[in-house]
């Protein structure tokens, strides 16, 4: 943890960031902390949230970079808030230029428990990289099953779903100021549960977006393993136009361009 | 339901250009074609998201097909590029969620292939009604 506060305090200190994005124990919790140079001493208790109590800090930071567009930041990030970070610059909600991460690796039970295939960022301030999983289980299993089963199985969990949009407001990659998920004529209101195609057009959403961070399935009261779904739609979109989500490489989203050539075909009837 | 009482609604998304001039041109050629078909015309079959085609599937459709111009012959040069990412991505999510994939279908008709258009619908309707009634419906009925 010292060269994690080293690193902040001596951001804050020569004045590369206005501040820092990080954790803090307050009243016995760990949550998100905004340290500044003004409350130097605190970075002292400056902290990486552990595994169990992780929060959205890139959302967080798009409403600070909103509200103060001149300014530079600097960012608690796992590898997955990394990711996050990459696809919001290509989105436009970021600026990389004004975005410094202060980077962490997570721990092996963590990566195993998310299935994670990066479970580091890019610069390592804090923690040792650890075995990334490459294929994840969950997925497999639901991609074994007949289609009659995994309909079965699916409607099950959608039909939990209470309509909180506890997913949808945890998530750092929905910025939309619109959501169609509230659109009156795509989806209907005032029942529960609500339409059976809600998770669908999230997992839609999520194609190629999702950095799998799995807030989402933390957050949903309901228990619906959304995780495996956007897991899914990631490899979709991985296996269609070769997209990895969040590589800084990996050039424009295939959602974003129509693109020079047509690369797939209509499926025959 | 038995196969012969079942009547399948089918939605179509056809683009303003190519499919549904061919849909005239099959209609003026009086060429015959099933009348489960709904048409809901759209500038461009890009314009048709996905989130369109799951709504049709919510509110009672056991079809949605698409119609869009052939590769290149877009009348907004890319617009169907879009168009096959978007439902070939779709159909594979469907069937990952046991969603029967093969309600949706995808088909590139110009506006001088009037006998492929009522060709594309009978077969398509064949086979929905060879698939029987939606999954989702029943379920959507049962809740």
């Amino acid at each position: 943890m010292d060269k994690l506060r080293a690193k902040v305090r001596s951001l804050l200190t020569e004045g590369k960031v206005a501040g820092y994005l990080g954790y803090l124990i307050k009243d016995g919790h760990p949550l998100p902390h905004f340290f500044t140079k003004e409350n130097l001493a605190e970075v002292d208790q400056a902290m990486v949230a552990p595994d169990s109590a992780r929060y959205p800090l890139d959302k967080l930071l798009i409403a600070l970079a909103g509200r103060y567009p001149e300014a530079i930041f600097a960012i608690q990030v796992r590898g997955c808030d990394e990711r996050g970070l990459n696809e919001l610059y290509k989105w436009g909600q970021l600026d990389p230029e004004k975005v410094v991460p202060v980077g962490v690796a997570c721990t092996q039970n963590q990566a195993d428990y998310c299935e994670c295939p990066g479970p580091w960022a890019s610069v390592v301030d804090y923690g040792e990289k650890c075995l990334p999983v490459a294929k994840s289980r969950r997925v497999e299993r639901i991609d074994t099953l007949a289609e009659q089963d995994a309909f079965q199985e699916w409607l099950a969990a959608f039909k939990r779903c209470i309509k909180c949009y506890g997913c949808r407001d945890v998530c750092p990659m929905c910025f939309c100021k619109e959501c169609s998920l509230e659109h009156e004529d795509l989806m209907s209101t005032g029942q529960l549960p609500p339409d059976t195609i809600f998770q669908l057009v999230r997992a839609i959403h999520m194609a190629g977006r999702c950095i799998d961070c799995g807030l989402c399935e933390e957050t949903c009261p309901a228990d619906i393993p959304l995780r495996v779904l956007y897991k899914k739609a990631n490899a979709l979109v991985k296996d269609l136009f070769d997209y990895d989500v969040g590589s800084p490489g990996a050039g424009p989203s295939p959602w974003k361009v129509l693109g020079e050539d047509a690369t797939l075909e209509a499926k025959p009837m | 339901m038995s196969d012969s009482t079942f009547e399948p609604k089918i939605i179509g998304f056809f683009c303003n250009w190519c499919t549904y001039a061919g849909a005239d041109l099959a209609g003026v050629s009086r060429l015959q074609y099933p009348s489960n078909i709904r048409v809901i015309r759209v500038m461009c079959s890009g314009t048709v998201s996905p989130h369109h085609v799951l709504r049709a599937f919510q509110k009672g459709a056991d079809g949605v097909l698409i119609g869009g111009c052939h590769i290149g012959d877009c009348h907004y040069l890319r617009g169907n590029y879009m168009t096959v990412k978007r439902m070939r991505f779709l159909q594979d999510l469907l069937k990952f969620t046991g969603f029967e994939p093969g309600r949706l279908h995808l088909e590139w008709i110009s506006a001088a292939e009037g006998p492929k258009f009522a060709q594309t619908v009978r077969d398509f309707t064949e086979k929905i009604k060879k698939i029987g009634p939606s999954r989702l419906i029943a379920a959507v009925k049962a809740a």
